[in-house]
């Protein structure tokens, strides 16, 4: 008898034709005289793929609820009259079906042959010849002629759409099969398609039968993948053809971390197409992951490796051995001439985990010091730190999916559907099931008011306000005696909880109390406070807007506060969830990023932490704290700090206070900079390192689920070296030797150092597809759910947490609270995004203000605004939207020439100096000119392209040499 | 030339202390400040506050002085 419950044992590659049941009760049933056991829920047509017999279907998808229009997936069932469709039918204990017969046959050729009377019989010059569904059925069904001829009406001159960069729409190929708009709804949460008309008039329609470009479509590309024939296809499918083989890989975007397929003809990637076995994305991903790659071949890419005097000197492309011994003479010069500490380096969070590990084993073994740091510093430093001093561990306590079993959703300073698609698309999932939906957030983000979305409470909390916010959301829960007493005195430190007890009780952090703070109606807190106390499962869900704040950390620990007191951690469907910006941030801080901790959060003070690490580097390992970014930057300035090697991280565009950033970069004597582009860092570099993108390195990412993903090499690396080789030629080049042949030699090292990896190795992610850290010898295969039984402190610990206002506030002179964030079609400083199609959606950044706040000014859409803080002035168009409150202003990012950073301050996070990008003080004024910074970027700019041309000109661009201690 | 490094010294140090003064007792909380800034300050710029105080320190608050006073007798 076959036994089919293990969800593990599907094979990714097959479309089973109806989603998995997850009931615990097993049937059996008989299928062609097979006897099958599957879970209560099962279609027939699911239950009959288990066993390898595969029913003929057209509008069935394993991804998408059962339709039941094709009529294709007919059986008979015995003891029932007709035949009835497998896909809606559920497999019952003991039934008998048969799924071929002479009859079953017939019927299924007669419906074949009336979709075919209405399709192309284009197939040899088709797009999706080699992958065609409706030409595999028919195939199948044995169609061999077409009685009703092809003269009658039919829809084979319908017009196509070719407005999306990414796919094209040919309605003439079009069988109405629904899975597009499904897949829309159902996976995507978008509903930007639907059948318009009825009958022989059915097609379907983005928006109100727009192009899709203009429609409400985010190109997720979902109805791409559903589609069972060529109507929507990937334009690079129809330009190059079918791909040959595929290599499953982890997304470099954001930190949802999905996983692709990635289809490829001999090393060129013709598409991605999300896997199904990707345990985050279940086969799901958007716009950047699924369409976004051409950067990685663009011809900005930079592949060889360049060395110049002073930046302005024009670049001189030079051999590997040469750009790594320059670099390695300059910084040795340095700390010999400054010292020991007058280096350091910066990790990247885009890199992978055995990169990241190498950077500051570099820096602290070879360079001799700890002055290492990573990008996590600027997004989600103040995480680490909070729920460390209040879990006991440095990330959130979930999987992705355990939002399908939360009750009521918590969203603070974070736009999942924009920054986190794939995760924002389940969390809606979750919401159309019923869950209940609080947004804190400045701005009305798109989860506020969807299709089929609303949420219960959109808080509009004054940004700066968080703390006051979360505990007066404390308060209620304690004072209405809404605290799950069990799980306090069970699970936290009584002592602990006792003081923040008295200290939360206090009457001024009730909401009457900090509603002038706040901003939001003392009532509307409440009731919020009572959905997520009330919940049977409350899971909270944070971005940037909670960490990038002078008291970011204070925020994550309220955050953790509230949790615990309402028993909300160590379970499905709860917990403290930080939504990571970029795709290794959680990945850089476990891997020793951080000037103060070797990998694994372990302190450089811990004497027997050191000695391990000291024994398996074989070096003495300084003993105290290095250098935090914007430390370095004071450093710089002060003339005590001189080198730096960079990987992966554009500070001078990310950063805040831009002109600080720039000062203090052109104070360096030597900067290093590793990357795929010329980014704006590279522009002030003395040397820079060709570095290779995701889709030519193996390696490993670990998402915001704490989830090890594997990265897999689908081409060479174009400069020659992955990341990881360079950075090892590096340290060879400075006389600290590293010698590893693969990354999965890199892993292991960082098992046998790191006490929650000890069990991770590549053997063990090849067997299990990912592994969720903690994996040891407690949690061979890892942990899903954080904090189940108890804490890594042992108790959960109340933080006590003081609303302090943020030094920056409105006044006369700045009345304006500009804060910064991201849109879903570019991602962080826009490197990658901006060099591809993405740049369609978004092409420039904009600055989102309130219509009184316009009014007052006399600025219409689109107008050139001046936004001027104490730190610096920018100018950008301006788009009017009542998706603001009044007084707070928006920007992006994505583009370097916009500056938002230059507007942006020193200020920071108290305990992790996380800049405060979210709450900075501006007036905006309409001008006409861009700003005097933005001149002298431009010039400054096309002085450091005409040096990087420089290069390429004069340099003769065969000569390759071996690569220094390789 | 000012001291880019010590100026956000101070600010940090009275920042870190403004953050930590709500447990009601002084020594208590600039135990606390005097912790966060041995674990997380690099070498360098708990050298420089120090010295910054050993000069008077103007510009720190009460609990950042003492506490940097704490870390200093402990360092």
């Amino acid at each position: 008898m076959l036994q089919y419950f293990n969800p593990k044992q599907q094979d990714f590659d097959k479309d089973y034709g109806t989603p998995a049941s997850v009931s615990e009760n097993l049937i059996t049933l008989e299928i062609d005289g097979v006897s099958i056991t599957v879970p209560e829920g099962t279609s027939v047509m699911r239950a009959a793929a288990l066993a390898d017999i595969n029913i003929p279907k057209l509008c069935a998808s394993d991804n998408l609820e059962a339709f039941g229009s094709c009529r294709i997936c007919a059986v008979e069932i015995e003891g029932r009259r007709g035949t009835p469709a497998s896909c809606t039918t559920p497999a019952e204990a003991g039934m008998k079906v048969t799924t071929q017969n002479p009859r079953l046959g017939k019927l299924r050729r007669n419906i074949m042959e009336l979709y075919i009377s209405d399709h192309p019989l284009d197939c040899l010059t088709c797009p999706a010849n080699g992958n065609c569904e409706l030409q595999d059925v028919a195939g199948e069904v044995g169609l061999r002629e077409v009685r009703y001829g092809f003269s009658g009406d039919n829809h084979l001159q319908a017009e196509k759409d070719h407005s999306n960069p990414y796919f094209s729409f040919d309605p003439s190929k079009c069988i109405v099969c629904s899975r597009c708009v499904r897949a829309c709804g159902e996976v995507q949460g978008t509903f930007a398609l639907t059948i318009d008309g009825r009958g022989f008039d059915s097609k379907v329609s983005p928006g109100q039968n727009q192009p899709f470009l203009d429609s409400e479509c985010v190109s997720c590309g979902a109805c791409v993948q559903a589609c069972p024939t060529s109507t929507l296809m990937e334009k690079s499918v129809i330009e190059a053809g079918q791909p040959e083989h595929s290599v499953v890989t982890t997304c470099a975007y954001c930190g949802v971390g999905c996983q692709f397929k990635a289809e490829m003809k001999g090393s060129e990637v013709i598409r991605m197409v999300p896997y199904k076995g990707g345990q985050a994305n279940h086969g799901h991903s958007c716009v950047k992951g699924r369409f976004a790659f051409g950067y990685a071949t663009h011809e900005d890419r930079i592949t060889k490796p360049m060395i110049r005097d002073s930046i302005d000197q024009p670049w001189r492309e030079v051999s590997w051995d040469e750009a790594l011994s320059f670099a390695a003479t300059k910084l040795r010069g340095i700390q010999e001439k400054y010292g020991r500490e007058s280096i350091g380096g910066i990790t990247s969070s885009r890199c992978t985990n055995e990169e990241t590990y190498l950077v500051q084993k570099l820096i602290r073994a070879a360079f001799g010091n700890n002055n290492t740091d990573t990008c996590a510093r600027v997004c989600h430093s103040p995480t680490g730190y909070g729920l460390k001093t209040t879990l006991g561990e440095s990330a959130g306590t979930q999987t992705f999916d355990s939002v399908m079993q939360a009750d009521a959703v918590m969203v603070i300073g974070a736009n999942p559907t924009d920054a986190h698609p794939v995760f924002g698309s389940l969390l809606k999932k979750r919401l159309r099931q019923g869950a209940k939906l609080i947004v804190a957030d400045p701005r009305r983000i798109d989860l506020v008011k969807s299709p089929h979305v609303q949420t219960q409470h959109h808080l509009t909390l004054r940004p700066g306000s968080n703390v006051a916010f979360i505990n007066a959301m404390a308060h209620v829960i304690m004072s209405e005696g809404l605290e799950d007493k069990a799980f306090i005195a069970e699970r936290c430190d009584t002592e602990a909880f006792n003081a923040w007890r008295n200290f939360i009780s206090e009457e001024r952090h009730s909401p009457e109390n900090t509603e002038s703070i706040t901003g939001i109606p003392a009532a509307e807190l409440r009731s919020a406070a009572r959905i997520y106390a009330n919940a049977k499962n409350g899971a909270i869900y944070y971005g940037l807007g909670v960490t990038e704040h002078s008291q970011g950390s204070s925020m994550v620990m309220g955050i953790a506060n509230l949790a615990l007191a309402t028993g909300n951690i160590g379970r499905e469907g709860v917990g403290v969830n930080p939504l990571r910006g970029q795709n290794n941030v959680q990945g850089s801080c476990d891997m020793g990023s951080f000037p103060h901790e070797l990998p694994g959060y372990q302190h450089v003070a811990d004497d027997a932490v050191r000695a391990r690490f000291e024994s398996a580097w074989g070096v003495t390992l300084d003993n105290e704290p290095g250098l935090r970014i914007p430390n370095m930057f004071d450093a710089a300035l002060d003339g005590t700090y001189k080198g730096m090697y960079c990987q992966g991280e554009d500070i001078a565009q990310s950063d805040p206070n831009t002109n600080h950033v720039q000062a203090a970069l052109r104070s360096l004597e030597c900067l290093v900079v590793q990357d795929i582009f010329l980014n704006e860092t590279a522009k002030y570099a003395h040397v820079f390192l060709p570095g290779s993108s995701f889709l030519e390195k193996d390696g490993t990412f670990t998402n915001a689920e704490r989830r090890i993903n594997r990265v897999r090499k689908v081409m060479p690396p174009l400069a020659g070296l992955q990341d990881w080789e360079v950075t090892q030629a590096l340290s060879n080049a400075l006389g600290y030797p590293m010698n590893y042949n693969h990354p999965s030699e890199i892993m292991d090292e960082i098992a046998q150092l790191t006490p929650t990896f000890t069990h991770v190795s590549y053997e063990r992610l090849e067997k299990l597809g990912s592994i969720q850290w903690p994996c040891n010898e407690m949690a061979p295969d890892g942990t899903p759910t954080m904090h189940e039984e108890s804490f890594p402190i042992g108790k959960g610990h109340f933080a006590i947490t003081e609303y302090v206002a943020t030094e920056e506030r409105s006044t006369r002179k700045y009345p304006l609270l500009l804060t910064t964030g991201r849109i879903l079609s570019q991602y962080n400083v826009g490197a990658q995004t901006r060099r591809t199609d993405n740049q369609i959606w978004h092409d420039d950044d904009v600055l989102e203000l309130h219509p009184q706040d316009a009014e007052d000014r006399g600025i219409n859409n689109g107008d050139w605004v001046g936004i001027a803080s104490r730190a610096g002035e920018t100018v950008m168009r301006a788009k009017i939207s009542e998706r603001m409150q009044p007084g707070v202003v928006y920007t992006t990012f994505h583009h370097p020439h916009s500056g938002a950073n230059v507007v942006t301050t020193d200020n920071s996070d108290w305990a992790t100096n996380c800049p405060e990008y979210k709450v900075t003080a501006v007036q905006a004024v309409k001008v006409t000119e861009p700003s005097d910074w933005q001149q002298r970027y431009r010039d400054f700019n096309q002085q450091q392209l005409g040096h990087l041309n420089k290069a390429r000109l004069n340099e003769p661009r065969s000569e390759e040499s071996a690569i220094a201690g390789k | 030339m000012a001291n880019h490094q010590l100026t956000s010294l101070i600010r940090m140090a009275n920042q870190i202390a403004a953050n930590n003064t709500h447990i009601g007792d002084e020594n208590a909380e600039a135990e606390m400040v005097a912790n966060h800034l041995s674990k997380f300050w690099a070498r360098s710029m708990k050298a420089q506050i120090s010295e910054y105080l050993n000069q008077g320190g103007d510009e720190l608050t009460p609990i950042a002085r003492k506490a940097i006073g704490l870390m200093s007798s402990a360092g």
